[in-house]
């Protein structure tokens, strides 16, 4: 249990040492706060026309601009965490440094919990920070504090499951690039396999949306939290998890 | 002391359909140091590598510190220190965050890591340049960094892979004295291919070649049977044709080498007290008479250059 938290605040550690994570924090920051901005002016003048038929009460604040911004959020993680989960275990490989991990008296399970944990640190920092432009909200208006936390909640799972992808295929290669395609290739795969279905509500149907990413996702942004989609995080995080320590033994194996 | 800390029976190690290694036993004993030699290729990296849990065996088993690697590989691996041929470095990591982060992934106690760390970096060192980042020290710091993270937990069997290459004349020398230092308390398996490395920082030897330990002996052990062999080289400003020497009793082989000759007794004779009064009688004139075959060169290249295996022995990638 020490190894794998030493390894994942060195994990956490190591990423800011390098541009990337800054870079990648500032980017996702930037856009999201345009983003939120944009559903705001949006949801004022629909706000105007609204009112402007005679129609009394409001449109649904939180379901028109925060859940948009977590909604593009998770767009934009699909295309920067294959760039951060990348390097987990190809770029030690590479650099050489494996062998010090590899060596260590760890199994591979626990030095793959160590670089997820860390991954998982650094998420929750985003998540955190990804909260500050909704939040503002509170100032002016009444959001619905339920459906912000599930779809932050949601965004933090999708975002963890995308990590544990992108770990499967960083163990599966000790080139980093190869890694984030790969598991850029999956991710998206898994975000649009849904788009198949031919909405017929068909077996076929219900399966490949089951499979889909964003249909789990969409669940939490509309504020509901089930045991079903917690469970198809869970599962999706765990299979990447064993599919690379499965990789790592493997390894040990065919040399 | 004859504890085996490290051992190794039967190992077997196949990429593919080629044999890096080939039933491999080796022992190595509490508190010495064990030259592992061999030409390029040979099977030393594989070997250290199976060693130290990177990668399994085909066949075979091994022990570290009464622990099998293969049954029990987490607690076995607490007892190894491992420097690979390049030193496994964090360039973003000072020496000291370092040596910290791995003595910590080792299982020392938190309250001993300070202690422990700076044992290391004393040991090779480190102490002055504690605080710099690992990415702008030279090679040879790098080097002693990495011998330092293999003894920084304190492991009963450091395996070192080729420490010396690269360095400078003076830094080889350190880092002879500092592996020589950590026998008695370590046991160390020291693989390399510079031959006087092994005389100076050794106590036993084996050489593998091929795949195969073609030798495990003590370095007197190895010279003693090469002299036992009893080569000399002799040298005449008028010498005798090749065919005079050979009917000479109790000669065994002659070959030509360099402007001189190396000749074998046959056992259990001595062709000597004959080939000089020879000499002296019919006017070869007799310029050098050298023992030969003894050095640990000599024993080296007899051994890896011996006729090739039966099956197949191209070069491996070890």
């Amino acid at each position: 249990m020490r190894g794998i938290i030493t390894i994942a605040l060195r994990e956490l550690r190591g990423m800011f040492y390098s541009p990337l994570a800054w870079t990648l924090l500032a980017v996702l920051f930037a856009i999201c706060a345009y983003m939120f901005n944009a559903g705001l002016l949006n949801y004022q003048i629909q706000m105007l026309e609204y009112q402007a038929y005679g129609m009394k009460g409001s449109l649904p604040l939180t379901e028109r601009t925060i859940a948009p911004m977590l909604g593009n959020a998770a767009v934009l993680l699909l295309l920067l965490m294959p760039l951060l989960s990348m390097r987990l275990i190809a770029e030690e490989k590479r650099q050489g440094t494996w062998p010090a991990l590899a060596c260590s008296p760890l199994s591979p399970m626990a030095i793959l919990l160590g670089k997820y944990l860390g991954l998982l640190m650094f998420l929750a920092i985003t998540c955190i920070l990804l909260a500050i432009p909704p939040l503002t909200l509170y100032a002016y208006g009444n959001p619905d504090t339920g459906q912000f936390l599930a779809g932050l909640l949601g965004l933090f799972l999708t975002a963890a499951s995308f990590g544990a992808v992108g770990l499967a295929a960083s163990s599966a290669t000790d080139n980093p690039n190869v890694a984030a395609v790969a598991s850029f290739g999956v991710l998206l795969m898994l975000w649009i396999i849904s788009w198949m279905g031919n909405s017929s509500g068909g077996v076929m149907d219900q399966t490949l949306s089951y499979f889909s990413l964003m249909t789990h996702y969409q669940n939490f942004l509309t504020g509901m939290i089930s045991s079903s989609d917690l469970l198809y995080f869970i599962l999706l995080s765990s299979a990447g998890l064993l599919f690379a320590r499965q990789r790592l033994l493997a390894e040990r194996i065919q040399g | 002391m004859t504890e085996t800390m490290i051992h190794i029976s039967g190992v077997t190690r196949l990429f593919g359909s080629v044999k890096a290694l080939d039933n491999i036993d080796l022992q190595v004993h509490r508190g010495e140091v064990m030259g592992f030699l061999g030409p390029n290729g040979a099977g030393k990296t594989t070997t250290m590598r199976i060693l130290s849990g990177l990668l399994a065996p085909s066949e075979g088993s091994i022990a570290v510190a009464g622990i099998d690697i293969l049954e029990n590989p987490v607690e076995a691996r607490a007892r190894i220190g491992f420097l690979p041929e390049n030193p496994p470095i964090y360039g973003e990591m000072t020496v000291r965050e370092y040596l910290t982060y791995l003595a910590t992934l080792r299982r020392v106690a938190a309250n001993q890591l300070t202690t422990a760390v700076d044992r290391a970096m004393e040991r090779c060192g480190l102490t002055a340049v504690a605080n710099r980042l690992l990415r702008n020290l030279s090679k040879g710091y790098k080097q002693r960094a990495g011998i330092a993270q293999a003894i920084v937990h304190g492991p009963d069997v450091v395996i070192l892979d080729e420490p010396t290459v690269g360095l400078d004349p003076i830094q080889i020398r350190e880092i002879r004295q500092l592996i020589r230092e950590l026998g008695g308390e370590h046991s160390v398996l020291l693989s390399t291919h510079i031959l006087p490395e092994v005389r100076m920082t050794c106590q036993r030897v084996a050489v593998i070649h091929q795949g195969r330990i073609v030798a495990d002996d003590s370095i007197d052990g190895l010279e003693n049977r090469a002299r036992g062999k009893s080569s000399h080289f002799l040298r005449w400003s008028q010498p005798p044709s090749l065919e005079l020497l050979k009917k000479i009793p109790g000669v065994a082989n002659v070959t030509p080498k360099e402007e001189g000759w190396l000749i074998t007794a046959l056992p259990e004779t001595d062709p000597l007290p004959e080939l000089v009064r020879l000499s002296v009688s019919s006017g070869w004139n007799l310029r050098e008479l050298s023992p030969a075959g003894g050095s640990l060169e000599d024993i080296f290249l007899q051994l890896t250059t011996r006729e090739e295996r039966p099956h197949e022995g191209e070069e491996l990638s070890a």
